[in-house]
């Protein structure tokens, strides 16, 4: 009996040793704020990669609702569930912190993205600088108008951070232009097309020799496209701004908004597995690092407001006529 | 436990809870059945549960009642009491002074926001729907007034977030709160003279003022309780997520209303036990964490909820009917 026993205390402890010798597989749950929107859906496309080339046994998931309350629930049943690692894009960061303090507290990995006021998180990614991205559209705008006349620049509102950081970032980039002339800078248009449009339209008028606008709302370029559009402007006022193919395509294609800037889900849906992967590799992310993902080949570490580091990438992608339909959201 | 099972709607709830356990246990492989996992799912029912309750006391006094102000009261008077608590107290006493001051003004909102609903349904006259439909906004209003929108952040609070995050025997103290709101309602409709009234004036409004009670009076206090009640959650979900914002649980409201109907509130007034409430609440939570535990789809939980409501109609429905009209005298 004792033999028995002997013999299947090795085995078990042999099943063991071969098991943590084997690559581990890891569980990795990404959570976003929305399921079933284009946003999220195009993430989920990255995870789904990440799974596939990585062999970790990654997924994603989201409330059926817009309600911080529902992403909490679900979380809290994640952590009971007890995955290697949760990759979270907070609906509103302060919501959460309580609950990844006891994710972490219960051995989990907490990454998040677009929440560098995160504090209890290991890493939130950024797919950029806020600023440089700001510059980056701006530099765009000031080559189309030629590097000279009067512009404008939107803001979904003055109390929305990225928006202004985006502003901050082309108004900085102008002022080195002595030729670009800001005027009216920051309107606010509340994140909707049509006040995008009225404030357009007012600026036409006030200003009938302006030459460029810029966005800052995924809505703004769409407002001020259709106003470009109905004055007959096409070919003379230039607009850049932050949006997506799926809202702004209509007017790249007449011309009447000229280029827009986003960062691509997909990507930072990859970035944040593999992350989360190389946390539990025990591996640090050092400044610099290249993450194999385009625009994450050279990222930035700088410390967050908590425990946490932040992760800054530069994968802004540009995007006019020529290839807005290559990004189907 | 012989008028546990005699009871149709305890009797179909008590059934769905166990299959649904059941499922989850070999679905997930055992996994399901980890004593954490059951902590954690009693940290989540309380919020929803609540406010279900308070749906329910409204739905009892008949009259086409309903509060569906409930989450907007559980928002402002959390934000309220944050902003209160946070400016005077903030710096100084996170402690035990600074959680009773949120929990004392969170409980005074909910209070008053309540006495505004009782008075626009019992003086005013106006249909709960309507006027519980009209306050929702401008308490909603009121709370994207005072927060500016964005969420208002409570900060590392010692024992402000106990009421939320703390355990107490290994049961989360949520639940406890919740156990013994559940308990002391129990009672007073039970037990209570006004828990008889409130059952008597949602049966059959017109004989309820015809023996004397004053049903103005009824009304405004049911209304009033449903408010308080409401607070409590939004002083639960403060703590919970040590923070406060206007919009947090905009989802809980219709999630509410099905737990009530599910628990085998009777819409039309005059019926319904605390048990089946908490015993839906059960079943949905479980439900919610099951999906999320396989990882299907959010989608997914929607539908089952829906299901589940649907069948404890078809299943029950003889019994709610037979309540809501006179069942046809037949001639033999």
């Amino acid at each position: 009996m004792k033999k028995v026993l002997l013999i299947g205390a090795g085995l078990i402890v042999a099943a063991g040793v071969t098991g943590v010798l084997a690559q581990k597989k890891w569980t990795i749950t990404t959570v976003v704020k929305i399921t079933g929107i284009n946003w999220f859906n195009r993430m989920e496309e990255g995870v789904k990669e990440y799974a596939k080339t990585s062999g970790n046994n990654a997924v994603q998931t989201g409330p059926a609702q817009a309600d911080p309350a529902q992403q909490l629930q679900l979380i809290t049943d994640l952590v009971a569930k007890k995955p290697d690692a949760i990759a979270v894009v907070p609906m509103d960061p302060a919501t959460l912190e309580p609950i990844f303090k006891t994710a972490m507290a219960r051995g989990i990995k907490v990454i998040t993205h677009e929440a560098d006021n995160q504090k209890n998180t290991l890493y939130d990614i950024e797919a950029f600088d806020n600023v440089a991205f700001g510059a980056n559209l701006n530099k765009r705008l000031e080559k189309c108008m030629g590097g000279e006349g009067k512009w404008t620049v939107f803001v979904g509102s003055l109390g929305s951070k990225t928006h202004n950081q985006w502003a901050d970032g082309g108004i900085a980039n102008a002022a080195k232009n002595s030729k670009m002339m800001l005027v009216d800078a920051k309107q606010e248009t509340s994140d909707d097309a049509d006040k995008a449009y009225e404030k357009a339209k007012e600026i036409l008028t006030k200003y009938p020799d302006i030459k460029g606008f810029q966005g800052s709302a995924s809505t703004d370029v769409a407002g001020i496209g259709r106003a470009v559009e109905e004055a007959g402007l096409n070919d003379k006022v230039c607009v850049f701004g932050t949006s997506l193919p799926s809202i702004a395509g209509k007017y790249i294609e007449t011309g009447a908004v000229d280029g827009i800037g986003f960062w691509d889900p997909k990507d930072a849906g990859i970035v944040m597995n593999k992350v989360a992967q190389m946390v539990l590799e025990k591996k640090a992310i050092k400044d610099g690092m290249n993450l194999g993902i385009k625009g994450y080949e050279k990222v930035s570490v700088t410390k967050g407001p908590g425990m946490g580091k932040i992760i800054r990438g530069s994968a802004f992608v540009d995007v006019d006529k020529s290839n807005y339909k290559n990004f189907p959201f | 436990m012989r008028s546990l099972l005699s009871d149709h709607h305890l009797r179909f709830l008590i059934a769905s809870l166990v299959v649904i356990l059941v499922a989850a246990a070999i679905l997930s492989s055992g996994q399901f059945l980890d004593p954490y996992n059951f902590q954690s799912m009693a940290v989540q029912v309380p919020e929803v549960g609540l406010l279900a309750i308070a749906i329910a006391i409204t739905m009892i006094s008949g009259n086409g009642g309903i509060d569906l102000s409930v989450v907007s009261i559980a928002n402002l008077s959390a934000i309220v009491a944050g902003l209160i608590v946070r400016s005077s107290l903030g710096g100084a006493g996170q402690g035990t002074l600074y959680a009773i001051a949120f929990v004392v003004i969170a409980l005074l909102v909910g209070t008053a926001c309540g006495l505004v609903n009782g008075f626009l349904v019992s003086k005013g006259n106006f249909p709960p729907i309507l006027a519980t439909l009209g306050t929702q906004f401008v308490f909603v209003g009121l709370s994207v007034a005072l927060s500016g929108g964005p969420s208002v952040s409570l900060g590392e609070t010692e024992v402000f977030s106990q009421i939320g995050n703390g355990v107490i025997l290994g049961i989360p103290i949520p639940f406890v709160v919740f156990i013994l709101a559940v308990l002391g309602f129990s009672w007073v409709l039970t037990h209570s003279r006004f828990g008889f009234r409130l059952y008597l004036l949602g049966t059959n409004a017109k004989a309820a003022n015809f023996t004397g009670i004053n049903n103005n009076t009824i009304m405004l206090f049911t209304y009033t309780l449903s408010g308080v009640l409401a607070s409590i959650a939004g002083i639960i979900i403060a703590s919970r997520a040590s923070s406060v914002k206007w919009d947090y649980g905009s989802s809980y409201l219709l999630i509410a209303i099905l737990i009530a109907v599910m628990g085998g509130i009777n819409p039309s007034g005059g019926w319904g036990k605390m048990l089946g409430v908490v015993l839906a609440s059960f079943a949905l939570q479980m439900l919610s964490s099951t999906l999320n535990f396989l990882g299907t789809s959010n989608f997914l939980k929607d539908f089952t909820w829906g299901l589940l409501l649907l069948l404890s109609i078809v299943l029950t429905g003889t019994r709610l009917s037979g309540f809501v009209k006179p069942k046809p005298v037949r001639d033999s």
